[in-house]
């Protein structure tokens, strides 16, 4: 329903996005990983219609949508990166405003309101003023007044930067809740790499203003698939062995610390059995032998050379 | 709309430092002030206690008696006969004689000092300021009065008082001459139970008619409107600086997105801001009044024609508050936005006379004084609690209601079109 072709946007000359295709399906869970500084938040404002692009064509079900930004807004929740919240108002006064500008009204409004109160779980410190809650609530509260409207794209930038696990899980529980449950279209912003992973269906990876790898978890993780990457502790070590070892078709690196291993080797070489031989030869006994499975953030590293979190 | 008048007006009152700024600060000022300068002026009316009164006679007494019977018949249709002897007896009374006579009495010779002069030169001397004060006694005025209280019909003409420079002593001198009127009421009153000729008293009606004041204009109420109306400036910067607030905590972006008219958003500021800036003067304005008695014994129109100007300067510092609220949302540096509405408010308030009395400055800077929201609101007041007289403030009203609409153009015109610039 929702797409991006060729996306930029320079400010000053610096190029913070670029050429970024991006497609959002009806009813999909889709993720927007990246360090920060990546050009999320610049490609959310875009998206959600804040800010114009430099050039590239954002499109709602065919219709241009940076010439009628109303296609977007009408449909879209946006949950920005700030608390965009009135801290002197409570949780209550701020939805019943942030309800009005979307023109409910009366009954409708108190119902919306108190949904999106219970769905966040804020009811209970609905009359507090915001100043004088945690930072988890703070979130909870900038997720709620997104969702009054009731919108059929929710977008999230990075809701869960720097609150306790509890919240954190709150948050995750409420967004599958809302795309498994209400059919809920969502864009998931984060640098979290095990978020994005829960919850999303299919993932953008983002670096530098560029999306570097596009799909699903298990298609991100075939981009590994080619290696295999063993760990194995051994009671004693000696060079010829390390030498041997190295000599075993198919590997490409390994590092040496004390006892133990780090192999990378191209699937399918059968390196296990060719080390048990090797070790059997050499009599040094195999302590520990251990396989890794490949993460999103390996992923990451191996497009990259940089761990997400730098 | 509603919703957007009140969120503003709510986190206004929240905010309970701000509150108690625009709320109690100025009374405070308005208090110590009025004792600072009370001080000031107690020794100053010591020595001017010696009030010097130029008389100008213009009437002639030696025409009173064919004045009165020729308009007895002519306006009053009295008979010739009937009206020489009313008139004979109505001419001993000799008005003029009497109110020379009292500012010659004991009592009113110890502070006031008549001099008999011409208009001209006594109208040079009050101008020098080596008199302070003169009356006129205008031709026929003996006639006139005493027609007038004869048929009780409202008198023509009267007596002119006119003074330089306000003080308490001059105007004490027209409460007297006030006080002198109804004497010669009193007068003819007696004169009806003894005399038996029929003749009807009745109160004068305007018997004095004053160029200069009506009304005390004091220091208290000075500063008292003058410290409402610089701290309404204070409201507009602080409702400019919650806007600030709202646009870098990117609430504005949500109204944005809400597909919700960004000029509603600017409005809502405008309403709101004339509700707040009402409710703060009016409290200053009214608690000051009841802690200091700065209004003693005005009328109710009095206290309208007030609550008039001071929706009116609302409605001219709303239009201001719209200036600044499209120049936040053009300005990429909240901060310095708000460091230029300071400043603002400060020029504003110093050159309209918000912080220390107007007339101190020289005559240009004055003059530019006036061009200031505030310090036309001053002036207006100024005028309307000396003379409670609309058409004296007519003129000025305009001004302020110009301001306004020039004030709301620069800031629908500096509005950026799509609610936020890019
Ligand atoms: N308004 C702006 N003006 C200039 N540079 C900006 C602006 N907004 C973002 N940037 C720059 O663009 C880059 C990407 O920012 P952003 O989109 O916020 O990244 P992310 O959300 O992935 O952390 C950063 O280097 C940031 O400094
Ligand atoms: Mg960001």
């Amino acid at each position: 329903m929702l797409e991006t072709i060729n996306l930029s946007k320079s400010f000053k000359g610096k190029k913070v996005v670029q050429d970024l295709n991006l497609y959002l399906a009806d009813g999909e869970s889709v993720g927007l990983l990246g360090p920060n500084g990546a050009g999320k938040s610049t490609t959310i404002s875009m998206i959600s219609t804040l800010i114009k692009p430099t050039s590239g064509r954002i499109t709602m079900n065919g219709v241009n949508a940076i010439d009628k930004p109303g296609e977007i807004r009408s449909v879209s929740g946006v949950v920005p990166q700030e608390l965009a919240l009135y801290q002197e108002l409570s949780a209550y006064e701020n939805l019943k405003f942030f309800g009005s500008i979307y023109k409910l009204r009366g009954k409708e409004l108190a119902k919306a309101i108190q949904q999106a109160l219970e769905f966040v779980g804020l009811d209970d410190r609905k009359k507090d003023l915001v100043r004088t809650y945690s930072g988890g609530m703070k979130r909870r509260l900038n997720i709620a007044a997104a969702l009054l409207h009731r919108p059929q794209i929710l977008i999230l930038d990075e809701p869960t930067v720097g609150i306790d696990p509890q919240s954190r899980n709150h948050i995750l529980e409420a967004v599958r809740t809302l795309n498994q449950q209400d059919g809920t279209t969502i864009l998931y912003t984060s640098h979290y790499m095990e978020e994005v992973e829960q919850l999303c269906d299919r993932l953008y990876i983002m670096d530098h203003g560029k999306v570097i790898a596009a799909g699903t978890k298990e298609e991100l993780l075939r981009i590994l698939s080619t290696e295999d990457k063993i760990k194995v502790e051994v009671n004693k070590l000696d060079e010829a062995f390390v030498e041997q070892v190295k000599t075993i078709e198919g590997v490409h690196k390994i590092e040496v610390t004390e006892l133990q291993l780090k192999i990378i080797a191209a699937k399918g070489s059968s390196l296990i059995s060719k080390l048990v031989h090797l070790t059997e030869k050499h009599h040094i006994q195999l302590l520990n032998f251990q396989t890794e499975t490949p993460s999103l953030e390996d992923v990451f590293l191996h497009l990259t050379g940089r761990t997400l979190r730098d | 709309m509603r919703s957007f008048i009140k969120k503003d007006l709510l986190i206004f009152l929240r905010d309970w430092k701000e509150l108690l700024t625009v709320l109690l600060l100025p009374i405070v000022l308005v208090v110590v002030l009025n004792f600072a300068f009370a001080g000031l002026f107690d020794s100053d009316d010591e020595v001017t206690m010696d009030l010097q009164l130029a008389v100008v006679n213009q009437d002639n007494e030696s025409e009173v008696l064919g004045q009165l019977k020729e308009r007895l018949v002519r306006d009053a249709a009295f008979e010739e006969q009937e009206a020489k002897m009313v008139a004979e007896a109505a001419e001993e009374i000799k008005p003029v004689q009497l109110l020379l006579d009292y500012l010659e009495s004991d009592d009113v010779k110890e502070w006031v000092t008549v001099h008999h002069l011409e208009e001209k030169a006594a109208a040079e001397k009050v101008n020098e300021g080596d008199l302070d004060s003169m009356l006129i006694i205008p031709q026929g005025y003996t006639a006139d009065s005493l027609y007038a209280n004869i048929t009780g019909e409202p008198p023509t003409s009267s007596l002119i008082y006119k003074i330089e420079e306000e003080t308490t002593t001059s105007s004490a001198l027209q409460q007297f001459i006030q006080g002198f009127i109804e004497q010669l009421n009193y007068q003819f009153a007696i004169q009806e139970v003894t005399d038996g000729t029929g003749i009807e008293a009745a109160l004068p009606k305007g018997g004095l008619e004053d160029i200069g004041t009506a009304y005390d204009f004091n220091m208290t109420q000075y500063f008292t409107i003058a410290l409402g109306a610089l701290f309404a400036l204070f409201v507009v910067a602080t409702v400019a600086m919650k806007t600030g607030v709202e646009i870098r905590d990117h609430i504005f972006n949500r109204i944005l997105l809400a597909n919700s008219h960004p000029i509603r958003f600017l409005i809502g500021k405008m309403a709101a801001a004339v509700c707040l800036i009402v409710l703060q003067i009016l409290f200053v304005l009214l608690v000051s009044h009841f802690l200091m008695g700065v209004f003693p014994d005005r009328s109710f129109v009095f206290w309208v024609g007030i609550l008039l100007m001071v929706v009116l300067l609302a409605f001219v510092l709303s239009g201001l508050a719209a200036i600044y609220t499209a120049v936040l949302l053009r300005m990429t540096s909240v901060d310095a936005a708000n460091g230029i509405f300071m400043l603002a408010t400060l020029l504003f308030g110093t050159l309209g006379g918000g912080f220390f009395p107007i007339y101190m400055l020289p005559d240009w800077l004055q003059q530019i004084g006036t061009w200031t929201p505030n310090g036309l609101f001053l002036a207006i007041l100024t005028e309307w609690i000396q003379f409670e007289d609309p058409s004296t403030i007519v003129q000025t009203s305009l001004y302020m209601i110009g301001f306004f609409f020039l004030f709301t153009f620069i800031g629908l015109a500096l509005f950026p079109k799509r609610g936020k610039a890019q």
